[in-house]
């Protein structure tokens, strides 16, 4: 393992870690950091980007080390070289700029008594005599490709606005404008005081990322041109990201007031100060020339200065060749766990409708495994959020180190699921995936829609599985990359002589004859509490001896004691819950997707409880569209003084006949599963 | 005073001293020690130099502050201009965060004590010996200059950090060393000695050596294991249940040297004491002392040398043997003689007296 460590401890050079840690992980060693180096104050950002490289050392062998910021070295540092007792066989490479040929003899001194003998120590100002950022604890630098990078369709162009003030109006407009044309993917970059201005704005669809949002490297990779404005460069991350750019063939201009970029001697083009004449600029003279302007870059002998293979000859190490684990593509499907398993319930569907040649493997919550493994399909667990105050974002972490173990570069992700977690985001970019998101409609009002949508970017195709109703079919994103597909939901198929037999088999199994059948699925317990509800429906059924009422829950959900204590009232767990349904007399149940369309399109009689919870897709539309077709019964939060009469009125009035009827006569929409397991495998091909 | 007024009286020569007072160890004792000395041989002008080394502070190591006091010998801060018939500056290595040491000096003879060893073991700087050189070079108008190691060891340093430097015509190496005056009370050494092992010294990575070594230097099965200046193992939480670990200056010297009978010092090897006050120090305390070869070369068979691994094997001959321990605390002990205040005297007297090289 190769350590990186630093001479002293702050954000900055932790920066500096994060940096290089990345760069020599993606030139195939293996690289960590100690844990003890993770700032306090790290942020979200950081945090994600450290956690794969994060160890205890004490786990771990030195193969190589790297020192950054050999000109501050601090006894923490020191102390951490002496325990690791490091074999005399191990490179000890350490960086620094070293304002005076002491602090240089000092740091060397410092390393050796730590060490017991001398480390390397490499000088940057002598090593990179016009340094992109004189003052940076990170050596920056970076792969140097040596074939020109490949021009995408669309270019990404990241501008950066370093310390650009944004109290001219007309400066957000002007992004808008840019960001809305054809030609060129805009993404800003931008300081957290810049992205509450722009959030604030009207102009707060812009796609931006804050500095610590994305790796270096990350940025780099997903970025064809670069932009940068403000007073010099704003900070190591971005001084990285733009010699990662420009060793890797792309396009870097230099927009700063101070021509920061070009004072260095980068091989990188003077652009406008300002950005009202960028789209100008970039339509005029750089799109169409990229090429050209990469392949006359190429030729600078500032390259040879950035080159990251001259630290790696240091320390003795040889490039890995960086030979792909598996030779096949592969397509992981992440159903995130709402409040039941619908989304995984919906992800199986359309895995099982891909074509035979894909190869689908999924990752998934713990109470999602058992349904997805059922279905013959491989399934890595992930693990589930719990209330942690300290570190709220820390399953999203393991789930983001899940991921990014089971793909590789060019693999295929589809997400089921409202927020794009930054396990996600993070990784579509860092592996270059395929990606698609499967995104159910029918959002509650109120719900942040901007927000919701922010990473849609991210994805190559958006598939929106449909209502059964046209009016509940509402539309948040637009363009080419989005597809409305018919409704997704499990198919089953029950014969006559199944559903006698399972009634029978329900008769035996608890232990008592009955003539009515009525089965409860309210939903799981995280987004409202359905007990009183079920107690409720429980007792008014408890006196009618020849009723059966079943609660049906998926397996594992949490179940009120109070449930058990009924005598017609049983509870079952099962991931069958639509063939209980299918032999049912009666069903009631919440209005989720998937439970409406089994219910609609396997023709079965219901009475809809909508739920309400804020985080939950609107139920009461759902419901009161299939009501208002009078194809089910509807009891919402202010009426459920009716329950009773409802129930009976199914139960002893007929009244499921004529629900029964009208979901005979409705015609519905074609299933949609087979229309996105297309999509998906269009895409695979794409990257 | 006119500068060059003190140069012309050969009987009482003026003498002046250009210390940083503020070191707090090993410069600092050696340069109050000497004062004493150097008093006898004329007119005596002490002046501080404040280094970035140090910062703006005007702190006085209280040992030179003693010493002044007692000699009533005022501290002149920061003269723009030295004059003396002798200019003795003490451990250049003071002005190695700096580029220019802005004190002028003037004098016959300048006489440059090398406090820090030029060169670390393996051939590696000490510090930016060029850079403080060529400050006291590019400030001083004197007939000879002079470099004067203080140990053997020191001395092999210099002369071959002069070796491969172009600075080395500038500059003549005296030929005795101008040793530390080791002027401590002598102690007697115990009747029975046991296996109570220490080590004392400022808490500097350079004075430790590496984790293995230290755990066979002082093991578990020792009756016991005391380090005095342990403050890096303790902010590192390296603790043993079998060592008593205390900070620097947690304890009084002389009490430490009551809880051991044998003094066990090992540095990084990439580090070397220039003269090691701290082993002349449990010498006078009636302590057998383990060292590495190096030291061994400035106090001869004062020290037991050693190797870490050899360090249980002589500890436990030399209990089982206790008049061999008595013979060789014995042995130390007149060998401390070499560094007293009267050899010190006559070696002062001898480079004072010396023939400038200019004929009248």
């Amino acid at each position: 393992m190769i350590f990186i460590e630093a001479g002293s401890r702050s954000l900055r050079s932790f920066d500096a870690q994060l940096i290089f840690a990345e760069q020599l992980a993606a030139r195939g060693f293996p690289v960590c950091i100690d844990a003890e180096y993770l700032p306090e104050d790290a942020g979200r950002g950081r945090v994600y980007e450290a956690a794969r490289f994060l160890v205890d050392p004490a786990e771990h062998e030195a193969e190589a080390i790297f020192v950054l910021g050999a000109e501050d070295i601090d006894d923490l540092l020191l102390a951490s070289l002496r325990e690791k007792q490091i074999g005399p066989d191990v490179p000890v490479i350490a960086t620094g700029r070293f304002q005076t040929q002491q602090s240089y003899i000092g740091a060397k001194a410092r390393l050796a008594y730590a060490l017991g003998r001398e480390a390397t120590v490499i000088d940057l100002t002598d090593f990179q005599p016009r340094s992109v950022l004189p003052s940076a604890v990170s050596p920056l630098v970076a792969e140097i490709q040596p074939t020109p990078r490949p021009a995408r369709e669309m270019p990404t162009v990241t501008v950066v606005l370093g310390s650009m003030e944004l109290d001219n109006p007309e400066t957000l407009s002007c992004f808008s404008r840019m960001s809305n044309r054809g030609g060129y993917n805009l993404r800003l970059v931008v300081s957290g005081a810049q992205n509450e201005a722009i959030n604030a704005s009207p102009f707060h669809d812009l796609p931006t990322n804050l500095y610590t949002d994305l790796s270096s490297l990350t940025l780099a990779k997903s970025t064809d041109i670069l932009v940068m404005f403000g007073h010099g460069i704003a900070g190591v991350r971005i001084a990285a990201f733009a010699v990662e750019l420009i060793a890797a063939g792309g396009v870097a201009i230099d927009c700063t007031d101070d021509e920061a970029l070009v004072s260095s001697g980068a091989p990188v083009l003077l652009g406008p100060k300002t950005p009202f004449s960028l789209d100008g600029y970039l339509t005029g003279k750089i799109l169409g020339n990229t090429s050209q302007i990469a392949e006359q870059a190429r030729k600078s002998q500032w390259l040879h200065s950035v080159d990251i293979s001259r630290l790696e000859s240091a320390a003795g190490l040889t490039p890995k060749t960086r030979e792909p684990v598996r030779s096949t593509h592969r397509t992981l499907f992440f159903p995130t766990n709402g409040v039941g398993l619908g989304h995984a319930q919906r992800s199986a569907v359309i895995a099982n409708a891909l074509p035979d040649d894909m190869s689908s493997i999924f990752a998934a919550f713990p109470s999602c495994v058992p349904l997805v493994r059922r279905e013959g399909i491989d399934c890595i667990p992930l693990v589930s959020r719990i209330d942690m105050t300290d570190n709220p974002d820390g399953n999203d972490i393991l789930t983001y180190r899940r991921l990014g173990a089971a793909l590789q570069e060019n693999d295929s992700l589809v997400f089921d699921g409202g927020h794009v977690f930054d396990s996600v985001y993070r990784v579509i970019l860092e592996r270059n995936l395929s990606a698609v998101w499967v995104r159910r409609g029918l959002w509650p009002d109120g719900r942040p829609r901007q927000k919701m949508l922010r990473r849609e970017g991210v994805f190559d195709r958006v598939i929106v599985p449909s209502e059964a109703f046209e009016e509940l079919n509402d539309a948040y994103s637009y363009g080419d990359h989005v597809h409305y597909v018919g409704p997704i939901f499990r198919k089953v198929v029950q014969s006559k002589d199944e559903r006698d037999g399972l009634r029978a088999r329900l008769a035996e199994r608890f232990g008592r004859e009955f003539k009515q059948l009525v089965v409860s699925m309210l939903g799981g317990g995280v987004a409202s509490d359905r007990s009183a509800q079920l107690q409720a429906i429980s007792g008014m059924l408890e006196d009618r001896t020849d009723c059966l009422h079943l609660v049906v829950t998926w397996p594992g959900s949490k179940v009120q004691p109070a449930t058990f204590g009924w005598t017609n009232t049983r509870v079952v767990q099962t991931f069958e819950a639509t063939s209980l349904c299918l032999a049912a007399d009666l069903v009631i149940s919440a209005a989720g997707y998937n439970s409406v369309l089994e219910i609609l399109y396997h023709k079965i009689p219901a009475i809809l409880i909508p739920q309400s919870a804020p985080y939950l897709d609107n139920q009461e539309r759902r419901a009161r569209a299939l009501a208002d077709r009078d194809l089910c019964a509807i009891i919402t939060e202010n009426d459920l003084m009716k329950l009773e009469q409802t129930v009976s009125a199914c139960l002893d009035h007929d009244e499921v006949e004529l629900y029964r009827s009208a979901l005979n006569a409705i015609e519905l929409p074609e299933a949609g599963a087979s229309r996105a397991a297309e999509i998906i495998a269009e895409v695979r091909y794409e990257k | 005073m006119p500068v060059f007024d003190a140069l012309s009286c050969p009987s009482r020569p003026k003498i002046a001293y250009i210390i940083e007072p503020r070191f707090s160890g090993g410069t600092s004792a050696a340069v109050a020690a000497e004062l004493r000395v150097a008093v006898e041989f004329g007119e005596l002008e002490v002046h501080a130099v404040t280094s970035r080394t140090f910062g703006e502070d005007q702190y006085i190591a209280p040992v030179l502050r003693r010493v002044l006091d007692e000699l009533r010998i005022p501290l002149i801060w920061d003269a723009p201009r030295v004059g003396a018939d002798f200019v003795i500056l003490h451990n250049p290595a003071f002005l190695k965060f700096q580029d220019v040491l802005n004190t002028r000096i003037f004098a016959r003879d300048l006489i440059v004590v090398t406090h820090e060893n030029f060169l670390r073991p393996g051939g590696e700087e000490g510090f930016d010996v060029s850079s403080c050189l060529n400050q006291i070079e590019a400030s001083a108008l004197s007939l000879r200059k002079s470099l004067a190691p203080i140990s053997p060891y020191n001395r092999k340093t210099v002369t071959d950090w002069l070796a491969g430097s172009r600075v080395a015509r500038q500059w003549e190496v005296l030929g005795a060393d101008w040793f530390n005056i080791c002027e401590t009370e002598i102690e007697a050494p115990c009747d029975m000695p046991s296996d109570r092992r220490g080590r004392h010294s400022r808490p500097g990575f350079e004075k430790f050596p590496a984790l293995a070594d230290l755990d066979r230097c002082f093991p578990e099965h020792a009756q016991s294991n005391v380090i005095l200046g342990a403050d890096a193992l303790l902010d590192a939480r390296v603790l043993r249940p079998h060592w008593t670990l205390l900070p620097f200056n947690a304890i009084r010297v002389d009490e430490f040297f009551e809880m051991i009978d044998f003094f066990v010092y090992f540095t990084a090897p990439t580090w070397q004491e220039s003269f090691g006050r701290v082993i002349a120090e449990a010498l006078a305390a009636g302590k057998v002392v383990l060292t590495n070869a190096d030291i061994g070369v400035t106090f001869g068979d004062a020290v037991l040398s050693c190797r870490p691994p050899d360090v249980d094997g002589i500890i436990s001959d030399l209990i089982a043997q206790p008049h061999r321990y008595h013979e060789q605390v014995s042995r130390s002990q007149s060998a401390l003689a070499r560094y007293s205040a009267e050899n010190f005297r006559a070696q002062l007297s001898n480079v004072l007296s010396a023939d400038s090289g200019v004929s009248g």
